[in-house]
């Protein structure tokens, strides 16, 4: 069972509040949800829609064709009306015009229960649920939890919605079991704080801003502190200052933001203070089509910095990998010293998924600081080329530095010493390689012959798609840097037809894998219109590749 | 201690004559005075540096020190403070790393009051690139990127600063060195965010030795009085940077007045390396449980 509800408005009047509360009754219920986000770049006005997938089993993707629009507005009928399925239906208010369309007259029951405009929209969602006969209770309780001021009108407003329509159809039961609904970008800064985040900085860009916010929420529960200094120049330098002085930092960003810190990630670099960092990525170029997403920075953020120091990017699939990834994230940029920065983009960010269980993580937060002894090297050449970290403050004197060094952090521009301070940088690869391999680098679905190859937030659309390709593996790789090359050289060997899918126009990840194997993949499914995947819209294409 | 245990024994490659080496022993004689008189811990200590001739005070004195990127000094020292508010920052930079590259740092820096130091070797030109002009050099200076003369007038650092909210704003003279070390051991002192302009001939590229020394005058000599806002302003605007004229140049404590620092603000800021985290895995995730 599938059910695929769009809900339109203007900006301003409650349509992604609306679906995610939908999404959380559903979720609450039982039911597996995904909620798509689709808003231009305005604040009041224009049009912005929320699209939700709900199943009995699990669903990663929106679709583009719905069982119900419910619609705050008439461009919403506009725009999707056509979109309906074959027995589908507008909900809405009875002033909106269109075709097999349920109308409620909103006014006259606003006004018995004296309730403001806005409760309009907790009017429908009452009704929505009777026509699925699902029972009331869990859609109050829902709205409770999820509305601290109000609530007995919205109460009231849901009440007269559910008994006002009948029921119209019967959804297949769903497992009782209470589910994870969130977004990848609750899951970073949640997985931020898992790590034993200590500073955040961020300067407000699109769509990296949840994660600015929902830390800044957090900090004094939570004990940390976010910093919204004057630019993105600032927001890196300052971060690895704070990270200098013992501090647990992370940043976040967009690409037009993360072009601006570019030269401080080459600081990091050589400097080693450990980093995190959060690209979201977003349609470029330049500001592009800012409130929508793309896969266009991979091989910016591979190769982000001048000059050649070891970094590492993961890229995570979903708001659980992204809970995970950043985790591990902390632990790698600590333990070795280097930047790990975790690439998403605005679908997986923004998007709400629905999973069953979050299992305890096994990296557990730690700083891997060390006591110095008084003749301390910050860059004491190791076996792993990591040395060992301390902060100043103590009995020793913790140089740090932009400028080539020997291992007490003096200047040198001694070729043997410049040499030398490569080398051991680049050790610490061979290392951070091989705990990489311990975290699922990549990951493969399905069973078949033939192989679709991606990355990040494709996954979703992807996997919904698998449901019903036959004969097909899908490949999903997530560590990029430090790039897990012989598994992906193995699987490409051992399939038939091999297809790239990726959300830009050149296809990034297979100048990746062409460059680590040697192998070109010739054929790629290319979607570069600044909107994400469909699993419809990836059948369709596999079919026409493969013809 | 001594101010020998300040060294560090790496060779000095600043010209022969350089007046970064009167700054350096300011600097030191500072903070060996600061320590002796239990004002500061050395241990405590962080310099900071962007890029320039005077980064390499990195490589001269023995405390700990992260050298960034040019124009970046700033934003790392506010970090290292929110890293770690009991440390004692003194940033350094150039009049090319601070009025150009790095100048948003700046003003942000005097709204911020971080309680750190910052050192400007403003010395009017690029030297270690070989001369150029910077937005500090005085209007029509000649110089290998500018051979027709700079067309604008200078920077002036001291009003920006006080416009911008700098609550320690004061100018030393790098051919004056007990003076400066006064200078500097009083913003290392001051509560907030302390700067202080050097002015430095640059006996390779923007020798004004002999103009500074007959100009200069020491403000503590004329009762100026640095608590009042008006009047440092006053004196801010007596001299304009440039080389022509009889300007009165004024060096010493323009401004200082306390306010709440930046740190104030936060109360969870703290020393974070000491806390150790144990954060509740499931109290975080659960939120997000329909």
């Amino acid at each position: 069972m599938e059910k695929q509800i769009l809900i339109g408005g203007a900006a301003g009047q409650g349509s992604a509040k609306t679906a995610l509360l939908i999404g959380k009754i559903f979720t609450g219920l039982g039911y597996y949800v995904f909620n798509y986000r689709d808003y231009p770049s305005l604040i009041k006005g224009g049009h912005n829609f929320n699209v939700l997938k709900v199943s009995d089993k699990p669903v990663y993707s929106h679709e583009k064709s719905y069982d119900i629009i419910f619609a705050l507005d008439q461009e919403t009928i506009r725009l999707h009306g056509k979109k309906l399925n074959e027995e589908g239906f507008v909900l809405g208010d009875k002033n909106l015009k269109g075709d097999n369309k349920v109308s409620i007259d909103l006014s006259s029951i606003l006004e018995k229960i004296g309730a403001p405009r806005k409760a309009g929209n907790d009017i429908l969602i009452g009704a929505l649920f009777k026509f699925f006969g699902l029972p009331l209770e869990p859609v109050l309780k829902t709205a409770r939890k999820e509305f601290k001021k109000n609530v007995e009108i919205i109460e009231k407003a849901i009440k007269e919605g559910y008994n006002i329509v009948d029921q119209k159809t019967e959804l297949q039961k769903s497992q009782a079991q209470e589910k994870y609904f969130l977004t990848g970008n609750e899951a970073i800064a949640s997985g931020a704080i898992a790590s034993g985040l200590d500073i955040y900085i961020a300067y407000p860009i699109t769509p990296a801003t949840p994660v600015l916010h929902i830390l800044a929420s957090k900090q004094i529960e939570n004990n940390f502190m976010v910093v919204q200094p004057e630019n993105e120049i600032a927001v890196i330098n300052a971060a690895l200052g704070a990270g200098y002085a013992g501090a647990m930092s992370m940043v976040g960003t967009s690409g037009a933001g993360f072009a601006l810190m570019t030269e401080a990630i080459s600081l990091q670099g050589i400097s080693e203070v450990p980093l995190v960092l959060y690209l979201s990525q977003r349609t470029g170029p330049a500001t592009g089509v800012p409130t929508y997403s793309s896969q266009g920075d991979l091989k910016f953020a591979v190769n982000a910095g001048h000059g050649e120091f070891p970094h590492v990017v993961v890229a995570p699939g979903d708001p659980k990998e992204c809970f995970y990834r950043t985790i591990e994230a902390f632990y790698l940029a600590n333990k070795y010293r280097i930047i790990s920065m975790i690439l998403g983009d605005k679908h997986v960010g923004e998007s709400n998924y629905t999973f069953d269980e979050f299992e305890e993580p096994e990296i557990k937060p730690s700083r891997f600081l060390t006591t110095p002894s008084k003749d301390y090297k910050n860059y004491l050449i190791t076996e792993n080329g990591v040395s060992p970290r301390s902060v100043p403050g103590q009995n020793a004197k913790v140089k740090a530095t932009s400028y080539e060094h020997n291992e007490y952090g003096y200047t040198t521009e001694d070729e043997k010493e410049v040499k030398k301070m490569n080398d051991k940088r680049f050790k610490k690869i061979k290392f951070i390689k091989e705990e990489i391999n311990k975290m699922k680098p990549v990951s493969v679905y399905g069973k078949g012959k033939n192989l679709i190859i991606g990355w990040g937030s494709t996954k979703g659309a992807i996997l919904d798609a698998m449901k019903k390709l036959e004969n097909f593996r899908f490949l999903q790789i997530s560590y990029i840097c430090p790039f897990p090359k012989e598994i992906v050289k193995k699987e490409i060997e051992n399939s038939n037809e091999i297809i790239l899918i990726e959300n830009n126009a050149t296809g990034l990840l297979g100048d990746i894998i062409a460059e680590q194997t040697g192998k070109i993949i010739e054929k790629k499914i290319l979607k570069y219109d600044s909107r994400v995947f469909t699993s419809e819209e990836i059948i369709n294409e596999v079919g026409k590749v493969l013809k | 201690m001594k101010i020998e245990d300040l060294t560090t024994g790496q060779k000095i490659t600043w010209c022969p004559g350089c007046t970064d080496f009167g700054i350096l022993s300011g600097v030191k004689q500072a903070i060996v005075n600061l320590v002796n008189n239990n004002k500061i811990d050395l241990n405590k200590i962080v310099g900071v540096s962007g890029v320039g001739c005077y980064d390499k005070i990195y490589d001269y004195i023995n405390i700990n020190f992260f050298h960034t990127l040019h124009g970046r000094t700033l934003p790392t020292v506010f970090g290292i403070k929110i890293g770690n508010p009991e440390l004692t920052v003194i940033g350094f930079g150039g009049d090319g790393a601070t009025y150009a590259e790095g100048i948003a740092h700046f003003v942000h820096s005097c709204r911020y009051n971080v309680d750190a130091t910052f050192i400007v070797f403003n010395n009017q030109v690029f030297s270690l690139t070989t001369g150029q002009a910077t937005p500090a050099s005085e209007k029509g200076l000649i110089t290998p990127s500018t051979p027709l003369g700079t067309g604008e007038k200078p920077i002036n650092p001291l009003t920006l600063a006080l416009t911008c909210g700098g609550g320690f704003v004061a100018r030393g003279f790098a051919l004056d060195i007990p003076h400066l070390t006064k200078l500097i051991e009083e913003a290392i002192t001051h509560k907030g965010f302390s700067f202080i302009d050097i002015l430095q001939p640059c006996i390779s590229y923007h020798n004004t030795t002999q103009f500074l020394r007959e100009h200069i005058y020491k403000l503590e000599e004329v009762n100026h009085n640095s608590g009042n806002y008006e009047e440092a302003m006053k004196k801010s605007l007596e001299w304009d940077y440039c080389y022509d004229g009889k300007p009165k140049i004024p060096i010493g404590v323009f401004y200082k007045t306390e306010k709440p620092t930046y740190e104030e603000h936060w109360p969870q800021l703290k020393t974070w390396h000491k806390i150790e985290r144990k954060p509740d895995f499931r109290k975080i995730i659960e939120e997000y449980k329909s």
